[in-house]
């Protein structure tokens, strides 16, 4: 029945302005990420953390080097299409309809969860690949070498970043679905969650520093930079893991007992 | 094509002159114990009992229900309603705005839980929707939908959510007429072929049962009357159908069993013949002076007679008097000894609107009668 749910959910998003716009808009901003990186890169010396130089691309972690600043922009979308799917199920009213053919309520929303969140992993990991493609053909016009990327190492710190970024993009995936469904506007609560995390937790972090460690946001950031200055990655893996159980235990809750007047 | 016949019913007989005595009040409306004038809350108590005298088997039921109770916070919206809705009837329900119709519809439908009460549906116990919404197909208010799908993929989302076979689509589009636009998106279809879609929804999973909420609106004249066949085509294949309007009209044509509620309460419920059998008929008389309509009025009440003055959209005022065709010769006489000469006397039938009214105590036009879209036949 799981399955039921989650097939019915592609429906939806297989259309195509929501594949073009998620799928096509990440491809586009991580290859013009990439094309950016490569040709403002000097050639030689360590370069700065925004912009290594080529001798650094050169290395067998070269591939991944970017990585780490997309982690926001792949959250946001996440975060933005997942309250989007659930939420406009409130606002279009369409909720009622979908309970009658599915009434029990934790399987519609587990399979509406996969759904969406199975969508925005395929959206990541295409516009990873195409990218990649990108660095590949930038690297051989700035006559970088690409043997190390390819080496052992390199694919092993490859699928790392990758896998350190799905786990973020799911992460966000979870708040927006909580977020949406606890709203249930979906223009409010895009808008709502996109707020917090770029605002809110910008402006906690800078007047309360310490509280950095614990916010959802910045926790997720870290899960997605496979640890950075604040906080480790087992620590921001298993503390937002806490936040997020607790978030879908909660929401999972409040879908099943809430009664439905939209 | 309006259909008159939803209008009020009106038998123009001949006014004569021959003695004959008034019958008693209790002898023309022999169920009614009382002289007095009927109050609403006295005809519900009277409907209540003689309707209830043949209540369909519990076995024979598609939906059964028994205090259904619900509570906004303070607020008491359906307050201990019972339902009876026999395998294979078509029911309408009624109400006022705001009479709790489409909260029960949504707490039959598992969408709101009850405060209080219990039921079953197509054997089902009302606690555990999943047990019946498989054999439920219902259109819940206006129809709501996927605005950039096209209507098939809007009518894939449920199929594949409900376990059902993809291709029943393309037959449930046909049978609605829409499968020749099925491909559009849905935000271009008009509110009638949205209304369509709705339905074509609720048949998906070919239901034992369907629930279908102001299942009219929006649709043109021509809509309403393919609507209305529809409706009866289902119930002729052994569907239940439970149709909630405000069109009364459309009730009385389409439902052969009725439920009326007004704040949260049953006021009626059983067959719409049942109900029309128990509402006396009216005669409609006009005096020959105007002058002396309120005269007349007063005559017939001090004869025991329920009156009330109509003033009609157009044409003179008439005086409306609830007693039927054969009272008419001693209405005539008495107005006679009072030296009023009467030059029209004609009998009409009770609608349900005016039924409705007088349980509901409503006199609003929250809900639409026989002039408004639900006169097309």
């Amino acid at each position: 029945m799981i399955f039921n749910a989650f097939r019915s959910e592609w429906v939806k998003l297989r259309r195509t302005t929501l594949v073009l716009g998620v799928f096509g808009g990440l491809t586009v901003a991580a290859s013009l990420f990439v094309v950016l990186l490569f040709s403002q890169a000097a050639a030689v010396g360590p370069g700065s953390a925004d912009l290594p130089s080529l001798q650094v691309l050169a290395q067998p972690n070269g591939l991944i080097h970017g990585v780490d600043r997309v982690v926001v922009l792949l959250g946001i979308v996440a975060f933005g299409v997942a309250a989007f799917q659930i939420a406009s199920e409130y606002s279009l009213g369409t909720l009622r309809q979908v309970l009658v053919r599915q009434p029990r309520r934790r399987i519609l929303l587990a399979g509406k969860y996969l759904g969406v969140i199975s969508f925005v992993v395929a959206a990541v990991v295409f516009a990873s690949v195409v990218a990649g493609g990108v660095a590949v053909v930038m690297a051989h016009l700035r006559h970088v070498p690409v043997g190390a990327w390819f080496g052992v190492t390199g694919i092993k710190d490859l699928t790392t970043a990758l896998g350190e970024l799905l786990l973020a993009v799911v992460g966000f995936g979870t708040l927006g679905l909580a977020v949406g469904l606890f709203l249930r506007s979906a223009v409010f609560a895009v808008i709502a969650g996109l707020a917090y995390l770029i605002a809110v937790e910008s402006i906690v972090g800078r007047v309360l520093p310490a509280l950095n460690r614990w916010l959802p946001g910045q926790l997720l950031l870290g899960v997605g930079q496979g640890g950075n200055t604040t906080t480790t990655f087992p620590r921001a893996l298993i503390v937002s893991g806490i936040y997020l159980v607790g978030v879908a235990v909660v929401t999972a809750h409040a879908f099943a007992r809430r009664d439905v007047t939209a | 094509m309006l259909s008159s016949s939803l209008r009020w019913k009106t038998r123009v007989i001949e006014t004569h002159t021959e003695s004959r005595e008034v019958i008693p009040r209790d002898d023309f409306w022999p169920s009614i114990s009382s002289r007095e004038p009927l109050s609403v809350d006295a005809s519900i108590l009277n409907l209540q009992r003689v309707l209830d005298l043949n209540p369909p088997a519990s076995s024979d039921l598609a939906v059964s229900a028994s205090g259904l109770t619900k509570r906004f916070g303070e607020r008491t919206v359906v307050d201990a309603l019972d339902l009876a809705i026999p395998r294979g009837s078509v029911c309408g329900f009624v109400g006022p705005n705001g009479a709790g119709k489409t909260t029960t519809i949504r707490m039959l439908l598992g969408l709101v839980q009850p405060s209080a009460g219990s039921g079953s549906i197509l054997g089902g116990d009302l606690s555990q929707p999943q047990s019946y919404l498989h054999k439920v197909g219902a259109l819940i208010e206006s129809p709501a939908f996927y605005p950039q799908l096209s209507g098939k993929n809007n009518l894939l989302v449920l199929a594949r959510l409900g376990g059902i076979d993809a291709a029943t689509i393309a037959s449930i589009l046909d049978r609605v007429g829409l499968l020749q636009r099925s491909t559009d998106l849905y935000r271009s279809y008009s509110l009638g072929m949205k209304q369509r879609l709705g339905i074509a929804a609720a048949l998906l999973a070919a239901p034992e049962l369907l629930i279908l909420d102001e299942p009219t609106n929006g649709l043109d004249p021509a809509g309403i009357v393919e609507m209305r066949d529809l409706i009866r085509s289902l119930a002729d294949e052994g569907m239940t159908v439970f149709v909630s309007s405000h069109l009364l009209a459309e009730i009385e044509h389409i439902c052969d069993r009725l439920i009326m509620i007004s704040d949260g309460k049953t006021v009626f419920q059983g067959e719409v013949a049942q109900l029309r059998a128990t509402r006396g008929d009216e005669l409609v008389l006009r005096p020959e002076v105007a002058a002396s309509l309120a005269s007349l009025a007063a005559v017939l009440r001090q004869a025991g007679f329920t009156v009330r003055i109509e003033e009609p959209s157009s044409g003179p005022e008439t005086l409306v008097v609830e007693a039927g065709s054969d009272q008419a010769a001693a209405l005539n006489r008495m107005a006679m000894e009072a030296n009023i000469t009467l030059i029209h006397i004609s009998e009409r039938a009770r609608s349900l609107e005016e039924a409705f009214f007088e349980l509901t105590g409503s006199h609003s036009r929250d809900v639409a009668t026989t002039h408004s879209l639900g006169g097309v036949k």
